[in-house]
């Protein structure tokens, strides 16, 4: 799932300050799911800021909702309400979601209130660990479902690098040398011999380096736009 | 109760199912009469069903903001003061167990006052009833 944080309140602060009434827009996905942007953290959120402590004058009024995605635009459009008078949307979704409400409400500004952190997998309650990079070419087959990508912290390709030190990486003794577990793994797996052979060099153009990916799914809709 | 629902623009011509991702929509063909059916933890709420419905016939929008189910209910025990309502007895006899001994049924604001009652300073006869005077 795509993991996000809350920005800095005083980050929020200052991006919102300059408006009179917000809706603070929880998503229902992902970010509720890791506990960072649903409805239940949009309404804490929008508590928050009606502070009057957080502004130099009277602070905006706010509202509250929450959609089930905010990053589909038809459905944005027909199931979410703006209410009148609003001149601001804080949106608790990842960036797709920001950008996909701030297209659909062109000329609304919408202000994103998360980071979008990783794209992440929880493997115990209250943790998400960073899983997936969608480098575009899955090489999890060869890897024992490992990713080096995303899981190395220099996302090298060829084994570990010399600050490998015990199954840990350099960067940290809480983080797993991503190779060392790759290792490990497919000798548990009686395929070591996958790290012999010789690949053809990564193709990173899947990965974004050839521009915004677009996926278009032939049969469904009326086609590329 | 269903979550999906379709109005009276439906005709039955199973683009829905057709094109559900998920496998939650399906149908049957009986005796003359064609049943669309839903499975709601097949579901996953994607809207495709919505998107390419011809008829525009699907209100998608009891997916989105669904009713509320009762799952179970229980006897409560309440506080024997105020009546404020504590935990299930189902809870209670499991606490019992547990701890094997029976607390009084007390929300916390009697179980402080029940407590304060029983502190030195407050029995009949002292002079001040003031937490902390000397």
């Amino acid at each position: 799932m795509i993991v996000g944080d809350l920005k800095p309140l005083a980050e929020i602060i200052s991006a919102i300050e300059e408006y009179k009434q917000i809706l603070v827009l929880g998503c229902g996905s992902c970010v509720t799911i890791c506990l960072s942007g649903g409805e239940k953290e949009a309404e804490k959120l929008s508590r928050e800021l009606s502070q009057i402590r957080h502004y130099g004058g009277p602070p905006p009024k706010f509202e509250v909702g929450s959609i089930l995605r905010q990053c589909e635009e038809d459905l944005v459009l027909e199931y979410q309400t703006i209410p009148a008078g609003t001149d601001a949307i804080l949106s608790l979704a990842c960036g797709a979601g920001v950008q996909t409400l701030a297209d659909a409400h062109d000329p609304l500004p919408v202000i994103p209130a998360l980071n979008t952190t990783f794209l992440g997998a929880s493997a115990k309650a209250g943790n998400w660990a960073e899983m997936c990079r969608g480098c575009g070419d899955c090489v999890l087959t060869f890897t024992g479902g490992i990713c080096p990508v995303a899981r190395c912290a220099k996302s090298l390709f060829n084994g570990p690098c010399g600050g490998s030190q015990n199954g840990s990486c350099e960067v940290g003794l809480d983080t797993p040398c991503a190779w060392a577990m790759i290792f490990y793994r497919l000798k548990r797996q009686n395929k070591l011999h996958l790290l012999e052979e010789i690949r053809a060099l990564k193709d990173w153009r899947p990965g974004g380096a050839a521009g915004p990916r677009k996926r278009v799914r032939v049969g469904l809709g009326e086609g590329p736009n | 109760m269903s979550y999906f629902r379709v109005n009276e623009k439906c005709n039955g011509c199973l683009s829905c199912v057709e094109n559900c991702p998920a496998s939650a929509l399906s149908y049957t063909d009986l005796d003359d009469r064609r049943t669309l059916r839903h499975n709601m933890t097949q579901c996953a709420r994607c809207g495709q069903c919505w998107r390419v419905c011809p008829q525009e016939a699907i209100e998608f929008q009891h997916l989105l903001v669904g009713l509320w189910d009762d799952v179970l209910t229980l006897d409560m025990v309440r506080c024997r003061v105020c009546g404020e309502p504590l935990y299930s007895t189902l809870y209670q006899q499991k606490m019992v167990s547990e701890v094997n001994t029976i607390s009084e049924p007390l929300c916390p604001r009697h179980r402080q006052r029940q407590a304060a009652s029983k502190w030195p300073l407050s029995r009949p006869g002292k002079t001040s009833s003031k937490l902390g005077d000397k």
